[in-house]
């Protein structure tokens, strides 16, 4: 234990290196929804505010507010809205501040 | 048996309800107040009927009766809030006496004292419960306790154990009473986790409120989903389809080998065999891959919905891994019943009789390893119509483990014969036929009752309908609620303090099915 310790404070680092190697299960795992603005409308952002059986997701004029921190990969968004929604692939969600978790998407839908 | 039953209770001033008004699934007879207690006798004194379930409303008790095969239910009115006092009668309904006159005011015409259950004592009347909305307190007052007030006396104290426990451990707080090594009384309060679910499901349609439902007990998602949404399709008078039945099915039994390699690891770290946990939890960490890549969910989530279900499994993925999963979790259970230090801590602990299995209407593995043949797989017919309702353990029966003693080893030896069962069983669906598919639910009302069998034993769900097709009343019922009214019989048959960790793996129950 010491002699960890001692590495650690040495190096600088006192965990091993994350992930050693990339898990092949987690092609299969759901994963948070990601929005493709520029396909998004108010009427698909309210449809996947009205599907979406949690907190996740609200709509602030403009605005698609996702809370990623709320959010169970259900895919009821993705169900109501498949033009919009793809999935991340993305479940690393860990982060140091809860604010990071809230994401806000511009409805660009119509612009282009 | 049902028509005998019926009559009997048509004699007593009941009276059979067939069309509107009726709980499809179940027999429903409607009793009046005065002969509901001589009725609860009658039932509750025949060894084949087991009192499956209790809940309310504002205006009616119902009780639900497990038959051989099928369900009875009894419907009555409540007047002046209360009903006549069943758990007298019936001690499995002590539990629902007092979740009843949590969430509705109303109570047992007696004086007896009724638990906590799931509010927590700081709960005041913007608190979410389906129907009592009591007056509030003064601020300068405590919260009205409702907890039956207990006494320890002698040289025996009281050891406050919990809520908040080991990594990984659900929040539920432990009462044990003690003398000094031996456990003289066990009181579990368990509103820590309460979320209100059935209260969340009202207003929503049947398949707004699967997401819910799922999440009642999370480690009994399919169970629970499908219990659920069998009550709905009962409702509904609609049946899903052969082949997504038998997607269900695999999905449950998925979940029930998984349940029980996690149980087997809990059994471990309760017994202090770091390497037996560490080989079943590689076990149990290969199954949940395996959940994964044929369900797209390592907790099997979503996989079922009213009428149906939303995907099918991946055969092939199944067909390969599978075998290879269950033999790692089929050699840490050899090695373990190899292993005289674990067996020795397993043998005659937490011992539970048959008759107290019995009396207090447990299920699943608790029940079976005391012999008693219990199992919500078994109700392949529907009561009456002698039809298929749409289970594929009709077409494919189930052989049920049982063992006799009752004690942790005996629960243990029924979890890894369910297991070997459940790779037959998935084998067999897969053969015949498996699809993501759903029947379409019609717009409009009606009361239906639905079971399933999940790893911790039946799961009971009943679902009112109005016409919009919208929910009223929901009441899910897993097995956990059953069980968790057993542990502490079982951890007061002469065990120590150190025996209750093993006690509470080999029950391998939820706070949070209890709490929902």
């Amino acid at each position: 234990m010491p002699l960890w310790f001692a590495r650690g404070l040495r190096r600088g680092v006192v965990t091993t290196r994350y992930p050693a190697r990339p898990d092949d299960s987690a092609a299969s795992l759901p994963t948070p929804p990601a929005f493709r603005s520029w396909r998004l409308t108010r009427e698909a952002a309210d449809r996947m505010v009205a599907a979406c059986p949690g907190p996740a997701l609200s709509r602030q004029d403009d605005i698609l507010v996702f809370d990623v921190g709320a959010c169970t990969a259900c895919g009821r968004c993705a169900a109501v809205a498949p033009d919009v929604v793809a999935s991340s692939r993305e479940f690393e969600l860990a982060a140091t501040v809860r604010s990071a978790l809230i994401k806000k998407i511009p409805i660009r839908g119509g612009e282009r | 048996m049902s028509q005998q039953l019926v009559d009997q209770l048509v004699a007593l001033g009941g009276l059979e309800v067939r069309d509107r008004g009726a709980t499809r699934g179940a027999v429903t007879v409607r009793m009046l107040p005065e002969t509901l207690e001589e009725a609860t006798h009658a039932l509750a004194g025949k060894a084949s009927i087991r009192l499956a379930d209790m809940f309310g409303d504002a205006a009616t008790l119902r009780l639900v009766w497990a038959l051989d095969p099928g369900y009875l239910l009894t419907e009555t009115e409540i007047e002046d809030g209360q009903y006549p006092p069943l758990s007298d009668v019936a001690p499995a309904a002590f539990v629902e006496e007092c979740e009843i006159y949590e969430q509705f005011g109303i109570r047992p015409a007696n004086s007896k004292p009724l638990n906590r259950l799931m509010l927590p004592p700081h709960a005041g009347p913007d608190f979410p419960r389906l129907g009592h909305r009591p007056a509030q307190p003064p601020e300068d007052q405590p919260p009205e306790e409702v907890h039956a007030s207990h006494t320890v006396g002698g040289q025996a104290f009281e050891f406050p154990f919990g809520p908040v426990r080991q990594v990984g451990v659900e929040s539920l707080y432990y009462g044990l009473v003690t003398s000094g090594e031996e456990v003289v009384d066990v009181y579990l309060f368990s509103w820590h986790k309460h979320r209100g679910v059935e209260w969340r499901l009202r207003g929503r349609t049947p398949g707004e409120a699967m997401f819910f439902a799922e999440r009642a007990e999370g480690l009994s998602a399919v169970a629970v989903g499908w219990a659920f949404a069998a009550a709905a399709e009962a409702a509904l008078g609609v049946t899903a389809p052969p082949a997504a039945a038998r997607t269900r099915a695999v999905a449950l039994e998925l979940e029930r080998l998984y349940n029980h390699a996690a149980a087997m690891a809990a059994l471990c770290q309760a017994t202090g065999l770091t390497v037996g946990q560490s080989a079943a939890e590689i076990a149990l960490e290969r199954l949940l891959r395996v959940n994964a890549a044929a369900f797209g969910h390592r907790y099997l989530f979503g996989v079922v919905e009213p009428g149906g279900t939303t995907r099918g499994p991946d055969i092939e993925v199944l067909r390969r891994d599978l075998p290879a999963a269950y033999a790692e979790l089929g050699r840490a259970g050899d090695a373990l019943l190899s292993t005289n230090s674990f067996v020795d801590r397993l043998e005659a602990c937490g011992i539970l009789t048959t008759e107290q299995a019995r009396r207090l209407g447990l299920v699943g593995p608790v029940a079976r390893a005391t012999g008693l043949a219990v199992d919500a797989r078994l109700n392949g017919c529907r009561p009456r119509s002698g039809s298929a309702d749409g289970s594929p353990y009709g077409d494919h029966p189930v052989t049920i483990v049982t063992g006799d003693r009752g004690d942790v080893l005996a629960r243990f030896r029924v979890m890894l014969g369910e297991a070997a069962e459940s790779v037959r069983l998935i084998a067999e669906f897969l053969d015949a036929g498996t699809a993501a598919d759903r029947a379409r639910l019609p717009r409009g009302g009606g009361q239906g009752l639905g079971w399933a069998e999940s790893s911790r034993g039946e799961v009971l769900a009943w679902v009112a309908l109005d016409e919009d097709g919208r929910i009223t009343r929901a009441r899910l019922r897993p097995g956990s609620v059953r069980n968790w009214r057993g542990f502490d019989d079982a951890c007061r048959s002469q065990n120590v303090f150190t025996d209750i960790p093993i006690i509470e793996a080999s029950f391998w129950l939820t706070a949070a099915g209890l709490a929902r």
